[in-house]
């Protein structure tokens, strides 16, 4: 009677146990991009572990025409940009970057785990993502659109498994349009004690002809307090007449 | 050294453009991508506010030697933070001397590049203002 106990209490609390030794419980803290970004971007510190720096995006494997019209805007603001006339962006209009682009973590970010809740703090834009821990997963047709989506997750072992839809459809990461079919899965997990991956994968059935995946990686940045960033302080420098970022002098 | 060649050596164009990295908030492409100046001046306004920050100062120009009133472009505060600068570490009518790339339009406004202190202390404008390529 006595092992039987014993081996209902083990089965019973080996999951447990196992997000215990791997991810779960390990995430609260501040997080850096990896590849390092450069001076003012983060600590400047490498890891201690030297880690393979994950491959670039891959181009969106978008259906046509959006492919040849993603090209096509692709080309154009480069050729902007190489004028010296950068064409009018979201993020020049202080809009936030929403999901996934949140996620790349241009500035630093703080990552908290409550009961049922992990919630992440992006730095820039002064960002705010909430993923519910164990809810069901919301119908696309359901979630209200927002900017950063609406998350829910689940523990996979060691993988902690984050579901998003919901996102606005004006939220176009790298120019990619899509529709509120979209769907964002995203698989965090701890290489090593310091180093977080994410293995994003982005599926929408009328706007993509495949999954689009990469990975993005995040550096533990301990004792880093994130700071506030309140775009909206200071828009003098944006001429909104001739839809060029462009100083106003004086 | 004559004033001619002063002057000559205050102006440099640098034909290799640094890697850009990832910025948060918009392009600097409106900027010389690769001349840089230094100017040498009075702080008249700082302006410690995101998404940038914004400095103003009364500074000769290089090609005519005519005073003008220059807005200089800076990096967010958290950036700058991060590169060890502090919210309230200049005010009006402290001198420095700054490198910068100014506006491809000839308008008295700039990128900051590095910033010089009357104490010699130097701060760049985070790697996303690219490299100072001129003395």
């Amino acid at each position: 009677m006595k092992s039987t106990a014993l081996i209902v209490t083990v089965v019973l609390i080996a999951p447990l146990f196992a997000q215990s030794q791997s991810t779960a419980g390990r995430l609260t803290g501040s997080w850096e991009a990896y590849p390092l970004r450069g001076e003012g971007f983060g600590s400047g510190v490498p890891p201690k572990v030297r880690v393979p720096a994950p491959p670039p995006i891959p181009e969106p494997p978008l259906r046509q025409p959006h492919l040849d019209e993603w090209r096509a805007l692709q080309a154009k603001n480069a050729e902007l940009v190489r004028k010296g006339l950068p064409p009018p962006s979201t993020g020049m209009a202080c809009m936030p970057e929403g999901m996934p682009g949140m996620m790349q973590a241009t500035f630093p970010m703080e990552i908290l785990e409550t009961a049922g809740q992990i919630t992440i703090i992006e730095e820039a834009f002064n960002q705010v993502r909430r993923i519910y821990l164990g809810a069901p997963a919301l119908a696309p047709e359901d979630a209200e659109p927002r900017f950063a989506g609406q998350s829910t997750a689940r523990w996979e072992g060691a993988v902690l498994v984050v579901t998003t839809v919901g996102v606005k459809d004006s939220v176009h990461f790298r120019n990619t349009p899509h529709s509120m079919k979209m769907r964002i899965t995203e698989r965090m997990r701890l290489i090593n004690a310091e180093m977080l991956e994410n293995q994003v994968t982005v599926e929408d059935p009328e706007y993509l002809t495949k999954p689009w995946t990469w990975t993005w990686m995040y550096k533990r940045w301990p004792g880093y307090k994130i700071q506030e960033y309140v775009c909206e302080d200071n828009r003098y420098f944006e001429d909104p007449t001739l839809r060029y970022q462009r100083l106003r002098v004086q | 050294m004559n004033r001619g060649l002063s002057r000559l050596a205050l102006i440099a164009i640098v034909t290799v453009a640094s890697a850009v990295p990832a910025r948060a908030h918009h392009s600097f492409a409106v900027y010389e991508p690769t001349l840089q100046i230094k100017l040498s001046g009075v702080v008249t306004t700082f302006k410690w506010t995101n998404p940038h920050v914004y400095l103003e100062i009364d500074a000769p120009d290089p090609k005519t030697g005519d005073t003008r009133h220059w807005l200089l472009e800076c990096a967010s505060t958290s950036i700058l933070n991060r590169a060890g600068w502090k919210f309230n570490m200049l005010k009006p009518g402290d001198k420095i001397t700054v490198i910068v790339s100014p506006l491809r339009t000839g308008e008295p406004a700039a990128l900051l590049k590095q910033m010089t202190l009357s104490d010699g202390s130097r701060y760049s404008n985070g790697a996303a203002a690219g490299k100072v390529t001129i003395e």
